[in-house]
């Protein structure tokens, strides 16, 4: 399959990406994301440094993009194959996160050279893209299904969760990552917190008139008195009391 | 007789895929498509806003039950909708928090003017949403026609909601050409909008 790929089948242009780009990530580590790293792998598979362009016209930022976005379908894979109908949403993040963590340990240090590139003031544009995929496809992956503001506000509270978790996860020599997995269980925790922040926020507004209430106004009137003042109006306003 | 069957293979038109026409420039064929579920879950949402805000003027007023109905029928179009974009994988729009206020603020504020002020909202945004999902339509080819079939039974249905604002006298309403005019401008103004935020 792979090798002579370049005179024998032709390679669709996803194959192509793979092959280099799994020939190129061991050099990463000492080129970074360059186009030398990218060409040794792609010598290395008998592909010509043409064939680096063809699959990543852009340069080693196409690279780093197609890497971010193989590893968003590779987690969505693995989860579609679960069963997870029995595990809370916090719980299904938490897996979903770890799971597009553990499929890429092996490609750490050239996950951190990446993060210099996307920090890069002119690929910021598109980091903000890959990070949009990724914790879309966690949400996709968990079975989120909100069409409404929600949809944002979720992504944008993993987003911070995600990218904090990563750094972390970059420098975590603990066995097995396992200091990570808590310090995501932690972060998960504070953002659960704001639902609960809500309702309290909420619950005190909810004590404060409403004058948006379009309501008649001698009901408007019943809420806003203390219990004890409360007296049952009729429909209308009562008629001006009769002068004698 | 094999040349009348040329004929007739000829006049027959061939399956039509969505975004046959496509050209450099235009969203390609499955972008259109989710801004096409987007603007329209984003609109069913607006008119469901809509109907509340008129609903919290007028539900308890002779035209209640009609408004009822009306959102009723609103709200089973929102949940379709609804159900398409979580199927298919599409954002929704960003400016929903804004369609919650201005749709509630469009109703409540036409209901205040009175009912047939109410009814020629009604009948400025259907005809709107009539004109956008007819393009839609013409749009959609026959691999998409499950969805084609959908926008085309909710536009039978907005179009029933323009002809009972109509028959509620909605033309009575003094300045009826201005307010319709401004709200139909508001209603193409948020289509544009959401289509793509």
């Amino acid at each position: 399959m792979t090798g002579t790929g370049a005179e024998n089948a032709p390679l669709t242009l996803d194959e192509l990406r793979d092959t280099i780009l799994d020939a190129a990530l061991p050099h990463v580590p000492f080129d970074g994301w360059t186009m030398t790293a990218l060409a040794a792998g792609a010598r290395s598979r008998g592909l010509k440094s043409a064939d680096v362009l063809r699959a990543f016209p852009t340069g080693p930022i196409d690279a780093i993009a197609y890497h971010s976005e193989r590893a968003d379908r590779r987690m969505v894979q693995a989860l579609e194959s679960q069963d997870l109908a029995p595990v809370k949403i916090r719980d299904r993040v938490a897996l979903a996160l770890r799971t597009r963590f553990e499929q890429n340990a092996a490609d750490r240090e050239a996950i951190r050279r990446a993060l210099s590139v996307l920090s890069l003031p002119q690929n910021a544009p598109r980091s903000a893209r890959l990070l949009y995929r990724t914790v879309d496809a966690v949400w996709y992956a968990c079975g989120d299904t909100s069409t409404d503001f929600n949809f944002y506000t979720k992504r944008g509270l993993l987003a911070g969760v995600y990218s904090a978790t990563l750094l972390y996860w970059l420098n975590d020599s603990s066995e097995g990552s396992a200091d990570t997995w808590r310090f995501l269980d932690r972060r998960i925790g504070d953002v659960m917190r704001i639902p609960k922040m809500q309702a309290r926020l909420g619950e005190a507004l909810s004590r404060l008139p409403n004058p948006l209430a379009l309501r008649h106004p001698s009901e408007w009137l019943r809420q806003g008195l203390p219990r004890s003042m409360r007296t049952s109006y009729p429909d209308r306003w009562p008629p001006p009391p009769q002068r004698r | 007789m094999t040349a009348e069957n040329d004929v007739d293979s000829i006049q027959r038109d061939p399956p039509r895929r969505t975004g046959e026409g496509w050209l450099p420039g235009d969203p390609p064929p499955r972008q259109r498509l989710e801004q096409m579920i987007r603007v329209d879950q984003a609109g069913e949402f607006g008119a469901t806003r809509i109907y509340a805000g008129q609903l919290a003027v007028l539900g308890r007023t002779a035209s209640g039950p009609v408004l009822r109905h009306m959102a009723e029928q609103e709200r089973a179009h929102l949940e379709t909708f609804n159900r398409l974009m979580a199927e298919r994988r599409v954002r929704p729009t960003i400016l929903s928090p804004l369609w919650h206020i201005a749709g509630f603020a469009l109703g409540a504020g036409t209901a205040l003017l009175g009912e047939r002020a109410a009814m020629a909202c009604t009948v400025a945004v259907e005809e709107v949403i009539d004109e956008h999902y007819a393009r839609q339509r013409d749009e959609l080819g026959d691999d998409e026609t499950e969805l084609r079939e959908t926008i085309e039974r909710f536009r039978a249905e907005e179009l029933e909601h323009r002809d009972t604002g109509l028959e509620r006298e909605a033309e009575l309403t003094p300045g009826y050409e201005l307010l319709t005019g401004a709200i139909k401008a508001g209603s193409r103004l948020a289509i544009w909008l959401s289509t793509r935020f």
